[in-house]
C-alpha cells in the first residue's frame, strides 16, 4: 500500500467543554473516495473542517502527504504549533465545497473561478481564464461565465463552487453535504458532476453526505461516525448490507424507513 | 437686494470654502474611518483599546468644541494652523470616529461563509480582506456612508465660528450689513438643500450601480 495522503493521529476536538472528536485515527489513500456518514452532531463535519483548517485542533496531529498540518517540528524535533506560512503551504493540498456554496457575490462566475488562481497562486490572468473556462465546460456552465451568482439556481451555484475548488488542483477535496441546501430536483445535476470528478480518479475525496445511494455509488469506503468516534469503517457493501455495530444498524434502519415512507 | 441677488452673492463668496471643507474633511474621515475600523477588528487588545479611546473621545464631545479646541487652544501649545486646516482636521477626526463604526459593522456583517471560502482557497488574511471582504462590506456600508456625507456637509456650517468664510459666515456678514434677515437665512436654507439633495441622489445611484444583478 502506498503512503496515505491524509493521516489523522489521535485527533481530539473540544468546543469548550464539549468533546466533538474523541481520539480519532484515520487514513485516506491517494485517489481514495471516502464517504462520512452518521447522525448530526456525530462529529463528521468537524472532522472534515479540521482538515480544511476551519476549526482548530485540540489534540493529536493531522498529516498531509507526510507534513504536519497544524504543527511544525522545531530544531529538536519537537512539535510546536504551525506558523501561518507552514499552515498555508500544507493547506494548499486541500479544497472544499460547502453546503451553502459561499460563492463571492460581487464577482461573476468566471471571476469567482479565476480569483484564487490569480491572487493566491499568482497564475497569469490569461492562462487562468483559459483554465477557468475549461473547468466551466466540465461542470456544464460555459454559458454562465459572465453571470453573477445571484442569478443562478442552487444547483448551478454548487457546480460553480465545485469548479472554483477544482481549478486550484487540490489533492484532497472535501464535500460538506453538497446537496443538502438544494431543491430535490436540482440534486441530480450536482451529484452527476461529483461522480464525473470521482471517476477521473486522481483527487482524493471526503464526502459528507446523507445520500446513501450516492455514497454507495461513488465511495470506495464509508466511515460511520457516532458520538465523536468512527464506529465502523469499510467498503460500502460491508457498511450498508452487513453492518456490525448496533448504532450503525439503528442508523441505517431509521434511514431506510424515512426514505421509504410516503410523504 | 432681491432674493436672487442674495443667493448669487452668498454663493459667490462662500460656496468654494464650504465645498472645499466638505471634500477634504470627507476624504480625511473616510481614510481615518477605514484605518480605525480595521484596527477595531484587530486581535491585538492594545490596538483595539487605543482606537476605542479615539472613537469615544470624538463621539462623546461636541464637534463645535473640538473645532474651538483645535483652532483656539492648540496654538497655546505652539501648534498653529489656518482656519481651513483646523476645520478639515476637526470635522475629519469627528466624522472619522463615526465612520470607523460604520466600517467595523460593515465588515462584520459580511457572511462568515465568505471567510471560510477564502480560507479553503488559501487566501492570506490581507488578500481576503482586500479582494473578498471589503468589496462586499463597502456595498453594505454605502447607505450609512451616504448619510454621513450629508451630515458632514451640513456640519461645515460650524466652521463660520472659527472665522472660515463659508456660506454661513457670508450670510452672517451680509445680514449685518443689509439686515434682510428673513431673505438671507431663507436663501441659505435653500442653498444647503440644493447641494445636499443631489448628494443623496448620487449616493442612491452609486448604491444601485454597485448592487445591480449581484445581491
Amino acid at each position: 500500500m502506498s503512503e496515505p495522503i491524509v493521516k489523522y493521529n489521535n485527533v481530539t476536538k473540544y468546543f469548550d467543554d464539549l468533546m466533538v472528536l474523541d481520539g480519532i485515527d484515520f487514513e485516506i489513500q491517494p485517489g481514495e473516495k471516502v464517504a462520512l456518514v452518521g447522525p448530526s452532531g456525530s462529529g463528521k463535519t468537524t472532522f472534515a473542517r479540521l482538515l480544511m483548517t476551519l476549526e482548530e485542533i485540540t489534540d493529536g496531529t493531522i498529516e498531509v502527504e507526510g507534513d504536519y498540518l497544524w504543527h511544525e517540528e522545531d530544531s529538536n524535533g519537537e512539535l510546536k504549533p504551525a506558523s501561518t506560512e507552514h499552515l498555508r503551504k500544507v493547506r494548499s493540498n486541500i479544497g472544499m465545497v460547502f453546503q451553502h456554496f459561499h460563492l463571492f457575490p460581487h464577482m461573476t462566475v468566471l471571476e469567482n473561478i479565476i480569483e484564487a488562481p490569480v491572487t493566491v497562486k499568482g497564475i497569469d490572468k490569461k492562462e487562468a481564464i483559459k483554465d477557468g473556462k475549461e473547468m466551466l465546460e466540465k461542470v456544464g456552465l460555459s454559458d454562465k461565465a459572465d453571470t453573477y451568482p445571484a442569478q443562478l439556481s442552487g444547483g448551478q451555484k454548487q457546480r460553480v463552487a465545485i469548479a472554483r475548488a477544482l481549478v486550484m488542483k487540490p489533492k484532497v477535496l472535501i464535500f460538506d453535504e453538497p446537496t443538502s441546501a438544494l431543491d430535490p430536483e436540482l440534486v441530480g445535476e450536482v451529484l452527476d458532476v461529483i461522480k464525473d470528478i470521482a471517476n477521473q480518479g486522481e483527487t482524493s475525496m471526503l464526502l459528507i453526505t446523507h445520500e446513501m445511494d450516492f455514497a454507495r455509488e461513488v465511495a470506495d469506503r464509508i466511515a460511520f461516525f457516532d458520538a465523536g468516534k468512527i464506529v465502523e469503517d469499510g467498503p460500502p457493501s460491508e457498511i450498508l448490507y452487513n453492518p456490525q455495530a448496533p448504532r450503525l444498524k439503528e442508523f441505517l434502519e431509521r434511514f431506510m424507513s424515512t426514505q421509504a415512507s410516503p410523504e | 437686494m432681491s432674493f436672487w441677488d442674495l443667493i448669487v452673492s452668498l454663493l459667490g463668496q462662500g460656496l468654494v470654502i464650504t465645498l472645499l471643507t466638505t471634500v477634504l474633511a470627507a476624504i480625511l474621515a473616510l481614510v481615518l474611518g477605514f484605518i480605525a475600523g480595521l484596527m477595531r477588528l484587530s486581535k491585538n487588545k492594545l490596538v483595539r483599546f487605543l482606537v476605542s479611546i479615539y472613537v469615544e473621545v470624538f463621539r462623546g464631545t461636541s464637534l463645535l468644541v473640538q473645532l474651538f479646541w483645535i483652532y483656539f487652544v492648540l496654538p497655546m501649545f505652539g501648534i498653529t494652523m489656518t482656519a481651513l486646516t483646523a476645520a478639515v482636521l476637526a470635522i475629519g477626526l469627528n466624522f472619522g470616529a463615526y465612520t470607523s463604526e460604520v466600517v467595523r459593522s460593515g465588515i462584520q456583517s459580511v457572511d462568515k461563509g465568505q471567510i471560510e471560502a477564502s480560507i479553503a482557497l488559501n487566501f492570506t488574511k490581507v488578500q481576503r480582506m482586500k479582494r473578498i471582504i471589503i468589496p462586499q462590506a463597502f456595498i453594505i456600508m454605502l447607505p450609512n456612508l451616504g448619510n454621513q456625507l450629508i451630515e458632514l456637509f451640513k456640519s461645515t456650517s460650524l466652521v463660520a465660528l472659527i472665522t472660515l468664510t463659508d456660506l454661513t459666515y457670508q450670510a452672517n456678514v451680509l445680514n449685518a450689513t443689509t439686515l434682510q434677515t428673513t431673505q438671507i437665512f431663507t436663501a441659505l436654507l435653500v442653498i444647503y438643500f440644493v447641494i445636499a439633495w443631489p448628494m443623496t441622489k448620487g449616493m442612491k445611484l452609486l448604491e444601485r450601480k454597485m448592487t445591480e444583478g449581484r445581491m
